[in-house]
C-alpha cells in the first residue's frame, strides 16, 4: 500500500495534474507548427513524467523515482540543446521554421 | 589361352624410375622459369634432360626385364590415394619400349628442334612445352593403374593443345588446337567410364588387380573395352574421331614428329596392348577394335592420296599406320602391333623431320606442288626420307617390312580374312601415296618460282599461306643467325638409318623382340593359318611394286617430269571430290554436333537467358519496387504526422493496459 499519509494531497490529484500537463504537451506537439513551441510542449511532457516519478517516489518511499527525475532533467536538457540547434540550422538555411514546410525527407 | 603372362611388377625401390620420370618435368620447369635468361640455351637444357632420361631408361633395362617367374618388371610404390587405391610406377618390357622411344626419338627431335626453332623468340616456351609433353607421356606409360594412366592421358592432351597452338597468332592454329583438345576429351571421358566400371566391379584400378580376372567385369566387360577403346580411338586418331590429327599439323614440324607421329598418337596402341587380358576375354571387343583399325588404315591411306600439303599427307599416313597398329593389337597380335609402333616411330619421325628440313629450306612452303627437285638442295633429307619411304611402304629389308608383315600376317593367323585383305590393299595404297610424295617433292625441277595457279593451286588462301605466315610470325630474334646445319641433319640421318635397321631385332623366329616380349602378352594357341606367312609377304611385295609402280609411272618417268606442272594442275582439277572433302566427315560432324551445339547456344543466349534468367531477376526487382512504393507512402516527411502516429501508438498502449486492469 502506498503511504498516502506522507503526501500533502491525495495521489490521484498528482496523477490527474500530470495527465493534464502531458495532454497539453501532446496537443502542443501535434497541433502547433512552430518548432520552438513544439520543443516547449515536449518539455511539458517530460515534466509531466517527472511529476509522476516524484509523486510515486514519495508515496512508495522509494528513492529510485528521485534518481530517475534527475536523469529525465539531464536528458531533457540534452534534447533541448539538440532540438534548438536543429531549429537554428534550419532557420539559417531557409528563413522559415514552419515544420510542415520542412519535409524534404518525404519518401 | 596360356596363363604364361606376368603382369605385375616386382615391388621394390627403384630410384632410376624417378630419374626417368621427373627429369623432363624439371627441364620443363627450368625452361619455363628461366626462359628469358636461357634463350637458346633452353634448347640445350631441354635436349639434355631428355637425353639423360634416355640413358636412365637404358640403364633400367635390367630392372624392366627382371622376371621372378610370376611377376615381370619393376613396380615402385608412390603413395596411397584413398584406402585401397595405390599409385605407383610400373616399368615392364611394354612400358620400357615406349619409354625408350619417347626419350630416345624424343631426344633426337629435341636436338633437331634447337635448329628448327633457332630464330623463334619463344624458343624457351617451346622447350618448356616439349619437356612437359615428355613428362606427361612418361606419366602415361609408367603408371601402374588406370587413374594414373588417365592423368597422363589428359596431360598429353594438354601438352598437345599447347604445342599445336604454339604459334597462337595464327587463327587456324588456335582452331586446330581447340579441335584436338575437344576430341581428345571425348576419349578421356570414355576411359573415365571404363574406370567407373572397374571400381564398381573390381574395386581397384591397378592393372594387376583388374587383369587378374577380367571376367570379374562381367557383364560389363565388353563395355569396359568399348569405353577404353573410345579413349584409344580419340588419342590415336581412329575413325570416327580422327579429324583432329590432320589439323594438328598447324603446330611446328618437330611437334608433329614427336607428338602427332612417334609418341602421343600411339598411346591408344599402348592402352590396347596394356589391356591385352581384357581384350582376349572379350572377342566382340577384339572384332570391334580390329575392324576400326583396318578401316582407319584404309581411310587414312585413301585420304593421303588426295592431299597436297606435305605435312597433311604425312598426317593421314600416320592415321593409316596407327590403324595398322590398332588392327594388330585388336586381333590379338599384340607383339606385332607394338613392333609396328617401334619401327613407325623411327620412319615417321624421320619423314616429318625431313619434311621440316624442306619446309625450312623453302621458307615455310608446305605445298608439294611448289616443291620439286629437292634432291639436290636437301640431300640429307632426300637420302633419309628415301629410307623412311621404303620402310613405310614395306620394301624388303627395311624396318616397316618386318613389322607390317607381322601385323598383316597376324590378321590371317587369328582368322580374320577381311582384315588381312584390307591390310594388303592398304599396303599398296601406302606405297602409292608415299612414293607420290617422294617423287613430286624430290624429283624433277624446282617449281616454287611458278605461279601457284600454274600447278593447280586454286584458292587464294592456299597460295598465300606461306606469305601470311611470314607477315604474322613473331618478330625474329635480332641476331638473325643460322643454326649449325648438323643440328637438323644429324637427327634426321640417325632416324633414317634406324628406319632401315630397326627391323632387324624382329626377324621371324626366335628374335630378340620375341624374347623381349615373351612373357608380356598372353599366348594363344592358334590353329595353323590358311595362308602362310610366305604367301602374305609375297602378296605384300606385289602390292608394294604395283603401288610404287603407279606412282613412278604418274610422277617420275622422264616424260612426266618434263610436264610436271601441267600434270599436277590436271590432277588437282580432277581429284575426286569425296577424297578432297575428306569423305565429308568434317561436314557430318559439323552437322551432327557443331551446328546443334551452336543452335543450343543461340537458344540459351537469345531466348533462355533474356526471358528466363533475366525474367527471374526482373521479378525480384518488380516486387521490391512495389513493396517500396507501399512503405514509402508512410514517409510523408511531416514531423507532426510522425508525432501523431507516436501519440496514437502510445494511446493504444494506454487503452490496452487500462482495459487489462479493468478486466482483472
Amino acid at each position: 500500500m502506498p503511504h498516502e499519509s506522507l503526501l500533502p494531497v491525495a495521489l490521484i490529484n498528482y496523477i490527474s495534474l500530470s495527465l493534464v500537463i502531458f495532454l497539453i504537451g501532446v496537443a502542443g506537439v501535434v497541433l502547433r507548427r512552430n518548432p520552438l513551441i513544439m520543443l516547449m510542449s515536449i518539455e511539458l511532457m517530460w515534466n509531466a513524467a517527472n511529476l509522476l516519478f516524484l509523486a510515486f517516489a514519495r508515496a512508495w518511499l522509494n528513492n529510485a523515482g528521485h534518481i530517475f527525475a534527475f536523469l529525465v532533467i539531464t536528458v531533457a536538457a540534452a534534447e533541448a540543446a539538440i532540438g534548438l540547434a536543429i531549429v537554428v540550422v534550419v532557420f539559417r538555411s531557409r528563413e522559415n521554421v514552419d515544420v510542415d514546410e520542412v519535409a524534404i525527407l518525404k519518401g | 589361352m596360356s596363363l604364361d603372362v606376368h603382369q605385375m611388377g616386382i615391388p621394390g625401390s627403384y630410384p632410376a624410375l624417378f630419374v626417368i620420370w621427373l627429369l623432363p618435368l624439371a627441364g620443363a620447369i627450368a625452361c619455363w622459369a628461366f626462359g628469358p635468361q636461357l634463350k637458346r640455351y633452353a634448347g640445350v637444357l631441354g635436349s639434355a634432360v631428355i637425353g639423360a632420361a634416355f640413358i636412365a631408361a637404358l640403364v633400367s633395362w635390367n630392372i624392366a626385364t627382371q622376371d621372378s617367374g610370376s611377376q615381370l618388371g619393376a613396380e615402385q610404390h608412390l603413395f596411397t590415394w584413398l584406402q585401397g587405391f595405390d599409385f605407383g610406377l610400373l616399368l615392364d618390357p611394354l612400358s620400357l619400349i615406349w619409354v625408350l622411344i619417347i626419350t630416345g626419338v624424343g631426344f633426337l627431335i629435341h636436338l633437331y628442334s634447337v635448329g628448327y626453332m633457332w630464330n623463334d623468340n619463344a624458343i624457351a616456351r617451346f622447350f618448356a612445352y616439349m619437356n612437359f609433353f615428355v613428362f606427361a607421356m612418361l606419366t602415361l606409360v609408367l603408371s601402374d593403374n588406370f587413374v594414373g594412366l588417365l592423368v597422363g592421358w589428359g596431360l598429353v592432351g594438354l601438352a598437345s593443345y599447347f604445342l599445336i597452338g604454339f604459334w597462337f597468332f595464327k587463327p587456324s592454329a588456335v582452331a586446330a588446337a581447340r579441335k584436338a583438345f575437344v576430341l581428345n576429351v571425348v576419349g578421356d571421358v570414355g576411359i573415365m567410364f571404363a574406370i567407373f566400371i572397374m571400381i564398381a566391379k573390381v574395386g581397384s584400378v591397378r592393372f594387376a588387380d583388374v587383369f587378374a580376372n577380367p571376367h570379374a567385369l562381367d557383364p560389363w566387360l565388353f563395355w569396359t573395352c568399348v569405353f577404353l577403346f573410345i579413349g584409344a580411338a580419340a588419342k590415336s586418331a581412329q575413325l570416327p574421331l580422327h579429324t583432329w590429327l590432320p589439323d594438328a599439323m598447324e603446330g611446328p614440324t618437330p611437334v608433329s614428329a614427336l607428338i602427332h607421329a612417334a609418341t602421343m598418337v600411339t598411346a591408344g596402341v599402348y592402352l590396347v596392348a596394356r589391356c591385352a587380358p581384357l581384350w582376349l576375354a572379350s572377342h566382340e571387343a577384339q572384332i570391334l577394335v580390329g575392324t576400326v583399325g583396318a578401316l582407319t588404315a584404309l581411310a587414312g591411306a585413301l585420304l593421303g592420296i588426295a592431299q597436297w600439303d606435305i605435312k597433311r599427307i604425312l598426317a593421314y599416313s600416320t592415321m593409316s599406320q596407327i590403324g595398322y597398329m590398332i588392327m594388330g593389337v585388336g586381333v590379338g597380335a599384340f607383339s606385332a602391333g607394338v613392333a609396328h609402333f617401334f619401327t613407325h616411330a623411327f620412319f615417321k619421325a624421320c619423314l616429318f623431320l625431313g619434311s621440316g628440313i624442306i619446309i625450312h629450306e623453302l621458307s615455310d612452303e608446305q605445298d608439294i606442288r611448289l616443291m620439286g627437285g629437292m634432291r639436290k638442295r636437301t640431300p640429307v633429307a632426300f637420302w633419309s626420307m628415301l629410307s623412311a619411304v621404303l620402310a613405310i611402304s614395306g620394301a624388303p629389308f627395311f624396318s616397316g617390312y618386318f613389322s607390317k608383315d607381322q601385323v598383316i600376317y597376324g590378321d590371317i593367323e587369328h582368322g580374320d580374312l577381311w582384315l588381312w585383305a584390307i591390310g594388303l590393299l592398304t599396303a599398296g595404297i601406302t606405297a602409292y601415296y608415299m612414293f607420290r610424295l617422294f617423287f613430286v617433292t624430290f624429283m624433277g625441277t624446282y617449281r616454287g618460282d611458278l605461279k601457284p595457279a600454274d600447278v593447280g593451286i586454286e584458292t587464294e588462301v592456299a597460295a598465300s599461306t606461306a606469305a601470311i605466315k611470314h607477315e604474322t610470325s613473331e618478330p625474329h630474334a635480332e641476331d638473325h643467325t643460322h643454326a649449325p646445319a648438323w643440328l637438323m641433319a644429324v637427327p634426321v640421318a640417325i632416324l633414317g638409318f634406324f628406319s632401315f635397321a630397326a627391323g632387324y631385332v624382329m626377324l621371324p623366329g626366335n628374335s630378340p623382340w620375341a624374347h623381349f616380349f615373351a612373357h608380356s602378352f598372353p599366348l594363344e594357341r592358334l590353329p595353323a593359318s590358311t595362308i602362310s606367312e610366305g604367301v602374305t609377304t609375297g602378296i605384300a611385295i606385289v602390292m608394294l611394286i604395283i603401288g610404287a609402280g603407279i606412282a613412278y609411272w604418274r610422277y617420275a618417268t622422264p616424260e612426266a617430269l618434263q610436264n610436271a606442272p601441267e600434270r599436277l594442275k590436271r590432277e588437282s582439277e580432277t581429284l575426286p571430290a569425296i577424297l578432297v572433302r575428306l569423305f565429308y566427315w568434317d561436314d557430318v560432324i559439323d552437322w551432327l554436333f557443331v551446328k546443334p551445339s551452336q543452335k543450343l547456344g543461340d537458344f540459351f543466349g537469345q531466348w533462355f537467358d533474356p526471358h528466363f534468367v533475366d525474367g527471374v531477376v526482373r521479378e525480384v526487382v518488380f516486387s521490391n519496387r512495389f513493396l517500396g512504393t507501399v512503405v514509402r507512402s508512410f514517409q510523408t516527411g511531416l514531423l507532426r504526422a510522425y508525432a501523431l502516429i507516436i501519440v496514437f501508438g502510445a494511446a493504444c498502449f494506454a487503452v490496452y493496459y487500462a482495459l487489462e486492469g479493468a478486466m482483472r
